[in-house]
């Protein structure tokens, strides 16, 4: 009998320290994230359980992000809320409006190492399994609790485990490789389950190109994506969680998956692809599909927004000018990252090109502001859902693409693969 | 308290595949505190017309990937707030199926409800039993029982009142 990596952490944050499969358990939360979901969501339901104290002030990070800084009245309220409760409460880890993304920000901080069991107020809170973490999306009632009593009941999800060999070839990113896998999968096809990704392409990969992974897979439906640390991960945590202590977790040999999926990219290269509208699910390679004008472009979000995509992005478009009527929005995924691809010279290189470079928050993402698309508009991004409405106007149309393709898209107009600029 | 759940009534209102969060409740309007408020763009995407011919009572009914995407309480939120009684679908993403239960608000796993339920007929709906009467036809469909936590939640009035009870 062998025990999975999202049974192994969830185990050692019982009582029992037992989590099998299939168990509801209640176990310890590590560390909760809340974005604007408290001020808006959470505090009226901690006002109905009379709750007077967080567990534990400092294993919490409030990030005022999505609609940062605020567009309207009614974002501008929910962050005053956020700063007061940070403020009564004692909170440690706050990010204002100019910080950035949660997930990026929660990474960057120091705040997720080996083996923590993390709980986010947002979806995308997978993200953190690139750190060798359990971590899941919940919503207001449940972040509540924890705020309350620091622990939350679970289910404990079978693992469907995915050995990746081989390289990802010339502009070809870990996008690409979740959009495909999210093609095979469909939008439930790991419904409840913990996505688990071994192999020498994943030890290999950055930790953004890992973080990238991960945050994707709340879109097959997944409840956590774990990934063994690599080198890369190590480096990241001596930088930023010097301080902390952690042990590596990895799977039992024995360990039992509902599936195991293997990915040789030598035999089965992936090509940039692209997730048409309505549907993450709906990839094809870009080579594959008619000509797609678009009047948008979007860089940026807690998918691909880091580093290494500002970095390939200003490549791709260096020395050159994007498409006559396209609108190219670079949105870094935090400050720190802005500050990075700034001292690189890659703003500098993304605006001589033509872009529009903004503040880091979720933005265009989400619909909210810096990029909103109207009626009939066709936007190629790197963020994460293309749902109908998910960027503005119902009838407008999202295509999901790596940074890369979304760079090359803006140079010709059209969705283009990045390997023909 | 569980007879509550075991002869929920009401008439279906027929939804497709995939309805994700963002198709129950924009993105747009999630800064807006008032649920009142918010609820009045219920399935607005995809169905317009849905806040005006919504009944007290009424049961969502759609197939598979009900509440897929964003994590938002929101979404099951409207969905109670403009007197949807039940949710059945053909499977739940599971942020949702958890939200529900801990705003009060039933849903049911039934396999492929859409093909045997049409829009406006009167469904009978047994939580405990997981099963779903349709009156037209008299013709009973067996989901999945609703786990005895969840059922907890829901007898409690949700995991609020639920966790109220357990400290006191």
């Amino acid at each position: 009998m062998g025990y999975t990596l999202a049974e192994k952490i969830l185990a050692a944050h019982t009582e029992d320290g037992k989590a099998d499969a299939g168990d509801i358990i209640d176990a310890a939360v590590d560390f909760l994230m809340v974005h604007e979901v408290l001020g808006s969501r959470i505090i009226p339901v901690l006002e109905e359980m009379n709750f007077e104290k967080v567990w534990d002030p400092s294993r919490v990070l409030v990030v005022n992000d999505h609609w940062a800084p605020a567009p309207n009245a009614e974002s501008a309220l929910i962050h005053m809320k956020n700063r007061e409760f940070v403020r009564e409460q004692g909170i440690k880890h706050f990010g204002d409006v100019e910080c950035g993304i949660c997930h990026q920000v929660l990474a960057e901080q120091g705040l997720v190492v080996p083996g923590n069991l993390i709980i986010g107020s947002d979806s995308h809170s997978t993200t953190y399994g690139a750190f060798n973490a359990f971590s899941t999306g919940l919503a207001a009632t449940d972040s509540a609790l924890i705020l309350a009593t620091g622990r939350i009941w679970l289910r404990v999800p079978e693992s469907l485990r995915f050995d990746v060999t081989g390289n990802l070839s010339r502009r070809v990113m870990s996008k690409d490789l979740i959009l495909s896998i999210i093609k095979e999968l469909g939008t439930d096809g790991a419904n409840y389950q913990s996505m688990e990704f071994h192999g020498p392409t994943i030890d290999e990969m950055t930790v953004g190109s890992r973080m990238t992974i991960c945050n994707m897979s709340v879109e097959a439906g997944a409840k956590s994506c774990i990934m063994p640390i690599n080198k890369q991960v190590k480096d990241w945590l001596g930088e930023r969680a010097r301080e902390r202590e952690w042990t590596a977790i990895t799977p039992d040999d024995e360990a039992m998956y509902i599936d195991r999926i293997t990915i040789d990219l030598s035999e089965d290269p992936i090509e940039p692809m692209v997730s048409l509208p309505h549907s993450p699910a709906n990839g094809e390679a870009v080579s594959e599909i008619d000509s797609i004008e678009i009047d948008q472009a979007f860089i940026g979000s807690c998918t691909n927004g880091r580093f290494e995509d500002l970095k390939i992005a200003a490549d791709i478009v260096r020395g050159k000018k994007i498409h006559r009527g396209v609108r190219l929005v670079v949105t870094p995924a935090s400050r720190d990252t802005y500050l990075a691809a700034l001292r690189e010279g890659f703003i500098e290189t993304l605006i001589e090109a033509g872009a529009i470079v903004t503040n880091s928050t979720c933005g265009a993402c989400v619909g909210g502001h810096l990029g909103v698309l109207g009626p009939g508009e066709v936007c190629v991004s790197s963020s994460n859902r293309n749902f109908r409405g998910r960027m503005g106007h119902p009838d407008s149309l999202v295509y999901l693409a790596s940074p890369a393709t979304v760079a090359a898209s803006a140079l010709k107009g059209v969705i283009t693969d990045p390997r023909e600029v | 308290m569980l007879n509550l759940f075991n002869d929920i009534k009401g008439k279906a209102r027929v939804f497709g595949d995939d309805i994700n969060t963002d198709q129950i409740i924009q993105g747009r309007y999630l800064t807006l505190l008032d649920y009142k408020a918010m609820a009045e763009h219920t399935f607005e995407i995809v169905r317009p017309d849905f806040v005006e011919i919504v009944e007290q009572g009424d049961i969502v009914v759609a197939a598979r990937n009900f509440g897929s995407g964003s994590s938002r309480e929101e979404a099951p939120m409207v969905l109670k707030q403009v007197g949807i009684s039940c949710v059945i679908a053909e499977s739940f993403a599971r942020i949702f199926y958890r939200n529900a239960f801990n705003i009060g608000l039933p849903a049911l796993i039934v396999p492929e409800i859409t093909k045997h339920v049409s829009e406006g007929q009167e469904l009978h709906v047994d939580l405990v039993q997981g099963t779903v009467l349709i009156d037209e036809t008299n013709m009973e469909l067996k989901g999945s029982c609703v786990p005895q936590r969840m059922l907890d939640l829901l007898t409690a009035g949700g995991a609020v009142a639920w966790f109220k009870q357990q400290i006191s």
